[in-house]
């Protein structure tokens, strides 16, 4: 019997999630693990960054490195480590509220930054850690709300677009109720070199009760995966946004490029002696 | 093919690194369902689980020990043959809820055990290497025996007048 050197189960904390029973976040948990596993990725060689949100506890279910920060600001956290840690296997995990309403800003600039970092966004369309409110992926409509009794009357967040727009050089969408298919496109975005983000639509039962019904809403993309922007945006343009797969990929020069030091540490420390 | 199975399994190392998996996956879920309930303070539920992972470690051990005298292939998790998301003994995660009753969860680990069942019976039907057939069929006459269990559970154990669950803080929608 051959034993795999290091298991999925072997990446989890001891930390119980408290996340409700029957969300999507389990499955993702679980695609996570065993995409490390996987990839034979060694604990110490991995960080997960997040944000706030019942997402954002992630890092904390996961033996590995981790950093859970601030509301939104998951993605510079990431590129700061990357950067001084280009060793490192980084991964971003966060939910729609973090990463595209208060984290927007800093998604936008991560994609055309490019940086060798995979963000994983788990989308339920709804804030759930302070109990149901609307988020930007929510559908203009939904009224099932305090805050928004005749729903947000404003247009939904379309991630996959926009990352594309700005300049992410892979881009996939998945499901949580596919974990074999997650797990494969967790695979391929960790090991694409360049920012390569990954919306999950992640179902939360217990404010989103509708969303049980996307179980025979997703699909595949109509198309197979394309390394041209313009062939993308097409197939993204024509989705109904629950198209599954690797909608984006192409290999672009990832930054911060390989440069020669212009000075020493010592060089530079000397400039500071008083 | 059938409707647990996407393909041929064709090789007795490549059914049992199958049928590890399942069990082994089945078990773990089980656990983190138990844990996942006692979160939620639904302690009825979660010991029901933690007991049906003890019986499912037993079941992934067995497996083990058929496995010991063969080389088992590495095979990613997406290529596993069966036509489910997830193992067919696996409860899919969205299948539970934090209120869900212990006659409930009883028929989730009934549904779970009759796809395992099907899924070896299918094997046993289906593959085209007759070592394999021999011993899926024989590990689906044991997957019935855990089958006529959880009946015998819902039938004679599992009071139908079990009072539901109530949140006295329930979720803030919809209204």
């Amino acid at each position: 019997m051959v034993v795999a050197a290091i298991k999925a189960k072997d990446y989890k904390s001891g930390v119980k999630p408290i996340w409700c029973p029957g969300c999507g976040h389990f499955a993702i948990l679980a695609a996570i693990t065993r995409a490390l596993a996987y990839l034979e990725l060694q604990k110490e060689q991995v960080s997960l960054i997040s944000g706030i949100g019942c997402s954002s506890r992630l890092p904390a279910y996961v033996d590995s490195y981790g950093f859970h920060g601030l509301h939104g600001r998951a993605l510079p956290l990431a590129t700061g480590l990357k950067v001084a840690r280009p060793d490192l296997t980084v991964l971003v995990a966060g939910g729609d509220g973090d990463g595209f309403s208060i984290g927007g800003n800093h998604f936008l600039h991560a994609c055309r930054r490019n940086i060798d970092m995979t963000y994983i966004a788990m989308d339920n369309r709804v804030y759930g850690m302070t109990k149901g409110q609307a988020s930007p992926t929510t559908a203009p409509d939904w009224s099932h709300s305090k805050m928004t009794p005749h729903g947000t009357g404003v247009r939904r967040f379309q991630p996959a677009a926009i990352a594309l727009a700005a300049g992410a050089t892979f881009i996939a969408r998945g499901y949580s109720g596919d974990p074999k298919g997650l797990t494969r496109m967790l695979v391929d975005a960790i090991t694409h070199p360049g920012f390569s983000f990954l919306h999950v639509l992640s179902p939360c039962l217990i404010f989103r009760p509708d969303q049980r019904s996307w179980k025979g809403e997703v699909h595949a993309f109509a198309a197979e995966t394309s390394d041209e922007p313009v062939a993308a945006a097409q197939q993204i343009h024509a989705d109904d946004g629950m198209g599954l797969g690797i909608v984006y990929a192409e290999r672009l020069p990832v930054w911060p490029p390989r440069q020669e030091p212009t000075a020493t540490l010592a060089t530079l420390e000397k400039e500071f002696l008083v | 093919m059938s409707d647990l199975l996407s393909d041929d399994i064709s090789s007795v190392p490549e059914f049992l690194a199958h049928a590890l998996e399942m069990e082994v996956e089945s078990a773990e879920r089980y656990r983190e369902l138990a844990d996942n309930m006692e979160v939620h303070n639904n302690s009825v539920v979660a010991a029901l689980f933690r007991r049906l992972s003890v019986e499912g470690d037993a079941h992934a051990e067995q497996v083990k020990q058929r496995a010991k005298k063969y080389k088992l292939p590495s095979i990613a998790p997406w290529d596993f043959k069966w036509a489910c998301p997830d193992g067919p003994e696996s409860a899919a995660m969205d299948d539970v809820h934090y209120l869900m009753s212990r006659r409930q969860a009883v028929q989730l680990s009934l549904h779970n055990e009759i796809r395992g069942h099907d899924f070896y019976r299918q094997v046993a039907v289906g593959s085209s290497d007759a070592e394999v057939r021999g011993i899926a069929a024989e590990m689906a006459e044991e997957e019935a025996t855990h089958v006529a269990m959880l009946r015998d559970w819902l039938t004679r154990e599992i009071d139908d007048q079990q009072p539901s669950l109530v949140d006295l803080d329930p979720p803030n929608t919809p209204e």
